[in-house]
């Protein structure tokens, strides 16, 4: 019985990308089918009728530069179609077009949160594939994907643990989302992962035998079925066992992965240059001007927020592309430091906060609304619950066109610091005879009914008065 | 070259055909016959040619992403399936 | 050719039309006869007539559509069992151009199925007989094409040359054929065989009415995105150079028939006497073209008839249990003998392992005949050669034998190769009288040149 060898685990991801073109990637149909009706987005082209010829979405071409920029890959000016053959009912042309030979982005990288850089190996453009359902005896073809466009981004294998895939995937869906390439809609197949992984005794030169796991569409459930590919092939290796090349399905209901089709039998696709379309020569100034249309990153954020937010702090609300975009805003708008860090506080801990996410879909407060209402916390002149307050209240269609100061003065939530004005209302309470024996306790040392006092103050100011301001007036006034 | 059974077997299903036998005795003749003629080329020296894939001189012709009406409709293509159900294409299952 | 005016009316043109094809039916050149819609056309295009309404270039002519263009509500069959019973839900481009120009279908015309072969005997529905020996082949893949124009069944017809299909049989049925530069016509809507090959093209009685054709088809189409900018009508009338080439190799051929040879001759000498200048071309990588086409074709004829499964339209194999067989059933009942060999052929070439060896080697070998051309026409205007290396041969002479009808396309694949227009015209009949014929070549974009030479030559 030999100990335990130590294994290292090995993982490249292939991700498939849904471009947001209006139209498919060879025919001038709608490229968003969610909610229609089977078939009902499939030109002649898509259903591949006898003499039916591809045009290429120009659109296409522009956004995969883009993407490419994104990752830090070279545009390689030069690249064409190929056709990828396999029978099967969702490939009406029975080949699927796709860049094989020579694709238009080229290497590059991504870089972690944690600062680890991921390597591109290169992404192409292709079509994606119809859909099938399966019933008893039969099943039904839809073919409303078929050529929706794609950009495949093959990684290199760089990754090292289920968390560093689960960071790679997201980082990615991050960025192709603030690129402006996909919609990112991951529930509806907007971003599809497959992963390759490996195992091979520590140190050890060569990578061990990889299984690929197909269509992972979440970021949980890429982390769980690296975890249990893992516990699965150590186990198959500690046992003496061979690990064998397949492709292999997760399902989040077992927490398992089981074997598809076994790569013994792989397909030959026989790749063949597309004839029907013409090549890609991409001018210098042609990709310069596609690659300046790209937003800023989360990678930028991240740098411009260095000082301001919070990492973690920020980690959050970079899922959210739109609040990373106004908290951006309020920095150019906000004159004061803490404005940003505030508004920043009030996403991640508030806005972000399990009971108030729906407010995700209404109208996100404006920079100027965030910049004055930091302003009039730090003054004081909201205590934190109003601000929070008004600040949810912000997000309401009603209040759009109101300042943050309106509305708090409407809430009737601006705090009374003018110090006059709130002696004149101390003075009110400790004449009151009710609070007389209060007064006596506190003087003979008892500090507790100190707060039983502040609470009358702030009953009579309704709630306007400043607290601490309150304590230190009375303090006075009983010492 | 001769093309053994096994190589016959393997195109056929590549094709995706299904060949009785005596289509299979004669496609091996043929084929053997064929690939020996096209075997030709072996005596064209290639070296540092670029091959030729298409006989024009465009670049980057591409559309405007622009959606335009359907010449056909999905009733029309669905009519000329053998079997539809549900607006869908029907198959057999699919294993 | 006859445009129907207020003398001639397009319905007299249209019967006169569908009688000779009723007389010609032995020769089995219709897939199928569009006799009612032909008539009612006709009937609308006399009214506007008579109301002294425009009416298109081609009023009343009546036309065939080689049974591979699809066009609305007429079975598109290629002549392949496989695409039986599909009726085209759409109208390729060429078919829309020629009937907006009030040109009439009269029907659709057979041809090798998937227009594979020379001499439409690959066909479903059966070979069609040439025109002036019933024994014979009509060539092909454009068989039905070419004798319907020549047995006046119709005034002219469409065709796809993607080694040969228009100009050979053009040549065996003593009729004039143009396989236009790769890219002129629009092959949108046109069953594909090879897509970097195919061309759409013309049969006529007449150089100047493939002029006429050739003005109303050849025009850049958005739906064809290898389609090329117009420029047939603004391209010059004439060559400069008066300078014609003959291939060497091709006219020493010992395979080339001795009537075809003296034909030539002759028309060279009649050349020089007009005062062209004959020069001899050495194209020593011409002999490769035929390999390479037989590599280049098969693969992409594998490849575009992938989407031929039995899933979507036409033909679907009633013995499928599962749908393993429901693909290789239909497929393999479907698809005719050379369809077969093809696609495995296509199959193998394009095979890991073997790809380098053929298919990449192949395009290599292009690119040289390209260079070999490119370099001729340097020194001359065009190139004089024959279509083929003999006359119509006797039906089932070569069909058991893939090879010998493959050498068939000797001397026209390199055109297609090089992506280049030739123009295959009439050179007098044989002793037995069977027709006789020989090509023009030209650079790409030289259509109209040719067209006004082979004029020039009557």
């Amino acid at each position: 019985m030999t100990e335990k060898t130590e294994y290292e685990i090995t993982i490249g991801i292939e991700t498939h990308v849904q471009l947001k073109t209006k139209t498919k990637l060879f025919s001038e149909v709608d490229n968003d089918a969610r909610g229609k009706e089977p078939n009902s987005c499939v030109s002649p082209i898509d259903y591949a009728l006898p003499g039916m010829l591809p045009r290429l979405n120009g659109e296409a071409v522009k956004i995969a530069v883009r993407a490419g920029t994104a990752m830090n890959c070279k545009i390689n000016p030069r690249s064409r179609f190929d056709r990828k053959h396999y029978f099967y009912p969702d490939s009406p042309k029975g080949y699927q077009i796709t860049q094989f030979y020579s694709p238009i982005i080229g290497a590059g990288f991504i870089t972690l949160p944690s600062g680890k850089k991921v390597r591109i190996e290169h992404a192409h453009l292709e079509g994606d594939a119809g859909k099938l359902s399966h019933f008893d005896d039969y099943s039904l073809v839809d073919l409303n994907r078929v050529d929706t466009p794609l950009i495949e981004i093959v990684s290199m294998p760089d990754i090292k643990s289920a968390a560093e895939a689960r960071d790679y995937c997201k980082e990615l869906w991050r960025i192709m989302t603030y690129a402006d390439v996909t919609e990112g809609d991951l529930y509806n197949g907007n971003m599809r992962f497959d992963v390759n992984i490996s195992l091979a005794p520590k140190g050890s030169k060569t990578l061990g035998t990889r299984a690929e796991i197909k269509n992972l569409n979440s970021f949980r459930s890429i982390e769980r079925a690296v975890e249990y590919e893992y516990s699965r092939q150590k186990k198959l290796l500690d046992a003496g066992e061979k690990v064998i090349q397949e492709t292999r399905g997760w399902s989040d209901a077992t927490g398992k992965t089981t074997s598809q089709r076994s790569k013994e039998e792989a397909q030959d696709y026989r790749y063949m240059p597309e004839p029907d379309l013409p090549p890609l020569n991409l001018s210098e100034d042609f990709v310069k001007t596609e690659a300046k249309k790209c937003p800023a990153l989360p990678a930028d954020y991240r740098e411009q927020f260095k000082t301001s937010v919070p990492a973690e702090t920020l980690e959050v609300i970079l899922d959210y592309p739109e609040l990373a975009r106004r908290l951006a805003e309020v920095e150019s708008a906000a004159s004061s430091g803490n404005a940003v860090e505030y508004t920043a506080n009030l996403f991640a801990s508030v806005l972000l906060a399990e009971e108030n996410q729906s407010l995700l879909n209404d109208n996100l407060p404006s920079a100027a609304q965030l910049k004055e209402l930091s302003e009039m916390k730090s003054k004081n002149e909201l205590s934190s619950t109003a601000a929070k307050e008004v600040f949810l209240k912000l997000f309401e269609t009603k209040h759009v066109n109101k300042s943050a100061r309106e509305l708090a003065k409407e809430l009737n939530l601006i705090q009374e610091n003018d110090s006059a004005a709130l002696e004149k209302i101390v003075d009110k309470v400790l004449e009151n005879p009710a609070t007389k024996s209060a007064q006596a306790d506190f003087k003979a040392g008892k500090e507790k009914v100190l707060g039983f006092l502040v609470g009358q103050v702030m009953k009579e100011s309704r709630g306007k008065a400043n607290p601490s301001a309150v304590q230190e007036i009375l303090r006075k006034k009983l010492a | 070259m001769d093309i053994t059974e096994k190589e016959l077997e393997h195109l056929a299903s590549l094709s995706n055909l299904s060949l009785s036998e005596t289509e299979k005795t004669g496609l091996k003749k043929d084929l053997k016959n064929i690939i020996s003629y096209i075997s030709q080329l072996d005596e064209l020296d290639v070296e540092n040619v670029p091959p030729t894939y298409q006989v024009f001189e465009m670049e980057n012709v591409w559309r405007d992403d622009e959606i335009k009406p359907m010449e056909t409709s999905r009733e029309d293509l669905l009519a000329l399936t053998v079997e539809s159900f549900d607006n869908q294409i029907k198959v057999p299952k699919v294993l | 050719m006859k445009i129907a005016d207020k003398n001639t009316s397009a319905v007299s043109l249209v019967e006169k039309s569908l009688k000779r094809i009723e007389e010609t039916k032995e020769y089995n050149i219709f897939t199928f006869i569009d006799n009612a819609r032909a008539l009612e056309k006709a009937k609308k295009i006399d009214e506007k007539i008579k109301r002294g309404e425009p009416v298109g270039r081609l009023a009343g002519v009546p036309f065939a559509l080689k049974s591979n263009f699809l066009s609305k509500d007429r079975p598109a069959n290629a002549s392949a069992k496989i695409l039986t019973d599909f009726p085209s839900p759409l109208n390729s481009t060429c078919a829309e151009l020629l009937e907006n120009e009030d040109a009439i279908c009269v029907g659709c015309v057979n041809l090798d199925a998937f227009a594979h072969g020379s001499s439409t005997e690959n066909s479903f529905f059966g070979p069609t007989l040439n025109s002036k020996d019933k024994s014979r082949v009509a060539g092909g893949s454009s068989g039905g094409s070419a004798v319907a124009v020549a047995l006046d069944c119709v005034e002219f017809a469409t065709g796809t040359d993607t080694g040969g299909s228009i100009r050979q049989p053009a040549s065996f049925n003593g009729v004039y054929g143009i396989k236009p530069t790769y890219g002129a016509t629009s092959r949108y809507g046109v069953v594909a065989m090879a897509s970097s090959l195919d061309v759409i093209g013309f049969f006529a009685k007449t150089p100047s009415d493939l002029d006429l054709l050739m003005e109303i088809c050849a025009k850049r189409d958005e739906k064809d995105l290898t389609s090329l900018p117009d420029f047939y009508a603004e391209s010059p009338e004439t060559f400069p150079k008066k300078k014609i080439g003959i291939i060497k190799d091709f006219m020493e051929s010992e395979k080339l028939d001795p009537e075809i040879k003296s034909a030539l001759e002759e028309k060279v000498a009649s050349l020089k006497k007009k005062g062209f200048e004959i020069i001899e071309l050495e194209m020593p990588t011409l002999k490769y073209a035929l390999a390479a086409y037989y590599i280049i074709q098969p693969a992409e004829v594998a490849s575009n008839l992938s989407r031929y499964d039995g899933i979507r339209y036409a033909f679907r194999s009633k013995n499928s249990k599962d749908l393993d067989s429901l693909f290789k059933n239909t497929r393999g009942e479907g698809f005719m003998p050379e369809n077969k060999r093809r696609i495995m052929i296509g199959n193998f070439v394009l095979s890991s392992g073997f790809y380098d060896a053929y298919f990449l080697k192949a395009a290599k070998a292009r690119t040289l005949i390209i260079r070999e051309f490119n370099a001729a026409f340097e020194k001359v205007d065009c190139i004089l050669s024959p279509t083929s290396p003999n006359p119509a041969f006797k039906l089932g002479e070569k069909v058991s034998d893939p090879v010998s009808m493959y050498l068939e396309d000797v001397m026209s694949v390199p055109v297609n190769l090089a992506g280049l227009p030739a123009l295959a015209f009439p050179l007098g009949k044989s002793k037995s009288g069977l027709d006789l014929g020989a090509q023009l070549i030209g650079p790409r974009r030289s259509d109209k040149q040719l067209i006004n030479l082979v004029k020039e030559l009557n």
